[in-house]
């Protein structure tokens, strides 16, 4: 028993990451030995999301500044992997009019998945560094404009710049070496850098300037080097998710990074952040899954019908909005109230009830800025 | 000078350089007689601009609220346009007008007021969900109209509202060809902006409104009810919007679900350069981003056009570091405070609600 008392506050400390853990294993494991093509396919893009979600998390969920500019560093991180990853036969035809002095290296360039992953995410962390210092000064709806304008230039590029990016076309060539594997292993790794990063020294002190900008200040935190920090660092997270993006859906194009009519991702990935609770790592995780179950049990249920019964087409993504906005009202600071999983130890109907009748407290910004 | 006659001394100059800027560029681009033909329509473009980017303004003084919803107004205003065709014009501006309004003041009711006191990241993100609620529940076919997204071509069908000929038609003045629907949306826009700088000067309800604005909570304890400031106010954007709606609805003829989005972006990206904070300042940055969008896409050659865009945004984002305010704000020492906003440090996370 003393035993256990001694490794008890380290067990704390590693519980809900290894937690979040053990429920993507065992999606993985339930749907990799269970699920058709159509599951795995569901669950790969489940995992795709939620590492996107675990790079806002890094940002926003820490900093309490909203971005629109994520998917940004998604793009970058997609085109750049696969511009490495196209057999060198096939982009000496697709990539006629790309400039010399990117052609003479890019052209012949054979990486393999994972070198080109790194480089990907290599490049979208580049952008992130050279795009850290305007962002970090701005916070609230000027952050959110400041982003999507971000998002917006980066799109304009891909789709005007075709000699790079071949504009509206879709990629040719691009390896599929994306597997479910690859996905769950990143999106482990991530949890664990997410979760690192919110407990780390730097990750404190940009919580504390979430809380309140100018009492982190006075104690001597610089905020723009902590937003920095987590900007630059999301950057990479996001990166990664783009290359295995652009290595899983192999065809992919300029809009699969911006407003799109089906799935939009920019909305999509911040609302499950939200909806989950942003300043917390468990957060992200439920939100994601509980935005893509529902997403995808409506989608199947409208392609597939329930007995005789079947909603009209589109019906889905509208309820997936009542959903959100139901659970926003009841819910403001997401379902998990911001927390991360508490220790089994402390489960009980009581804190369930205290939990319940503060929401609102504890690691949240909400009810600080609401004031 | 105080700080309110400043600010209209602002505004208003704003205006008129943009007309002379306007007036000029394209004068010099296309010649005298087109230019200013292009600048009549760049300017009946841009009013309309500054009309939403005041809706939205009053929204996010008032409560906080970027509305991203606004954009849906404008698209059901497009749908009921396309249901009432038949019923004369009379009919249709008012039926669009009172439906745009009553969703609006919905939108309100269900979606934004339990959520009012939660965070402006929260208030965002429920106005996204109302947007693409709306948004998606026009794509069903919930309508009747087989509006179905189409994932092969990338939107769906797209439906039109016929324009009145005698409302589009162009007739020469001295010259310059100007159509009535121009005229009619200057009319209708200045009709609007004055009557709505009028109601916030002069009734009850305009003062505890720009009281609000000011300070929410002050004004809550001096008496003003919030429910009754923030319905108001969703009623008064809806009535703007369902004005907006059928001034660009006549103008481009198309409705489809996301029509909304385009108008949207600019009146917010417009709102923004002039400065959210200030209503005055909003409506000028809706009206210069406006016209000069409209200006530049009648003129522009094709092989410039396409970056334009690219560096609007860089714009974008450099004023928003740099005079976060919006353009209204800056003064004589701008230089001096130019200065010191580049050395400041970050703003507040709480935002500027």
């Amino acid at each position: 028993m003393t035993a256990l008392r001694r490794v008890e506050p380290a067990a704390r400390v590693v519980w809900p990451p290894l937690a979040l853990c053990a429920l993507l294993v065992v999606t993985w494991a339930l749907v990799d030995g269970f699920g058709d093509v159509v599951y795995k396919d569901t669950a790969v893009r489940l995992f795709l999301t939620l590492i996107i979600v675990l790079g806002l998390q890094i940002f926003s969920g820490n900093s309490g500044v909203l971005s629109f500019g994520h998917i940004a560093f998604m793009a970058i991180g997609a085109y750049m992997s696969a511009l490495l990853t196209i057999p060198p036969d096939i982009k000496k035809f697709t990539y006629l009019s790309m400039p010399s002095w990117l052609g003479s290296w890019i052209l012949p360039a054979k990486l393999s998945p994972l070198e080109a992953t790194l480089a990907g995410a290599g490049v979208a962390t580049l952008f992130a560094l050279i795009t850290a210092a305007p962002i970090v000064r701005l916070a609230g709806v000027e952050a959110g404009i400041g982003t999507l304008a971000l998002l917006i230039i980066v799109y304009v590029f891909d789709v005007q710049t075709s000699a790079i990016t071949r504009g509206t076309s879709t990629q040719i060539g691009v390896p599929q070496t994306t597997t479910f594997v690859s996905v769950l292993v990143w999106a482990l790794i991530f949890i664990g850098v997410a979760f690192a990063f919110k407990q780390s020294r730097r990750g404190l002190r940009l919580r504390a300037s979430r809380e309140n900008v100018r009492a982190a200040k006075s104690v001597g935190v610089r905020v723009s080097v902590e937003r920095a920090v987590a900007w630059v660092l999301s950057g990479f997270v996001v990166g990664v998710a783009g290359a295995l993006y652009g290595h899983y859906f192999v065809t992919f194009g300029p809009d699969d990074f911006f407003f799109n009519q089906g799935f939009n991702i920019v909305l999509l990935t911040i609302v499950m952040l939200v909806v989950g609770g942003m300043t917390s790592v468990t957060g992200a995780v439920v939100g994601c899954y509980f935005v893509t179950v529902i997403y995808e049990a409506f989608r199947r249920w409208e392609v597939n019908g329930l007995g005789d019964v079947r909603p009209p087409s589109g019906t889905g993504n509208f309820v997936l909005a009542v959903v959100l906005i139901l659970t926003l009202v009841l819910r403001p600071n997401g379902i998990t109230g911001g927390r991360e999983l508490a220790w089994p130890g402390d489960w009980s109907l009581d804190s369930l009830r205290r939990l319940k009748a503060r929401s609102g407290g504890g690691d949240s910004v909400a009810a600080e800025s609401a004031k | 000078m105080n700080e309110a006659s400043r600010r209209y001394a602002a505004v208003s100059g704003g205006f008129v350089a943009t007309v002379l800027l306007v007036v000029l560029v394209l004068s010099l681009i296309v010649g005298a007689g087109e230019g200013i033909q292009y600048t009549l329509d760049s300017l009946a473009y841009g009013s309309l601009f500054a009309v939403m980017a005041l809706g939205l303004a009053l929204l996010f003084n008032v409560m906080g609220l970027m509305n991203f919803a606004y954009g849906e107004l404008i698209m059901a205003g497009a749908y009921v346009m396309y249901f009432t065709r038949s019923w004369g014009w009379l009919g249709m501006i008012l039926m669009t007008v009172l439906v745009v309004t009553i969703l609006s003041l919905l939108m309100e009711l269900i979606a934004f007021r339990p959520v009012r006191d939660a965070s402006p990241v929260v208030l965002l993100v429920t106005s996204f969900a109302v947007s693409y609620g709306i948004q998606q529940l026009a794509w069903t076919d919930v309508f009747g109209l087989a509006h179905r997204f189409d994932s092969t071509i990338g939107t769906g069908p797209q439906k039109g509202v016929e324009p009145y000929p005698w409302l589009t038609n162009q007739f020469d003045v001295g010259g310059v060809l100007v159509s009535r629907l121009e005229i009619a949306t200057f009319i209708v826009t200045g009709v609007l902006l004055v009557g709505l700088t009028l109601l916030l000067k002069k009734t009850t309800l305009g003062i505890q409104l720009r009281a609000s604005s000011e300070d929410f909570r002050m004004a809550q304890l001096t008496g003003v009810r919030a429910n009754w400031v923030i319905s108001a106010a969703f009623g008064i954007t809806g009535v703007l919007a369902g004005a907006v709606a059928i001034l660009y609805i006549l103008r481009t003829g198309a409705v489809a679900p996301d029509i909304g989005q385009g108008p949207l972006f600019v009146a917010f990206v417009g709102g923004v350069i002039g400065g959210l904070g200030s209503l005055g300042g909003a409506a000028l940055g809706g009206f210069v981003l406006g016209a000069i969008i409209n200006a530049l896409s009648a003129t522009l050659p094709i092989t410039l056009k396409s970056h334009t865009q690219l560096f609007a945004f860089l714009v974008v984002i450099a004023i928003l570091v740099l005079v976060p305010n919006g353009l209204v704000s800056i003064r004589g020492d701008a230089v001096k405070r130019l200065w010191r906003r580049v050395r400041r440090s970050p703003a507040p996370a709480e935002g500027a609600a």
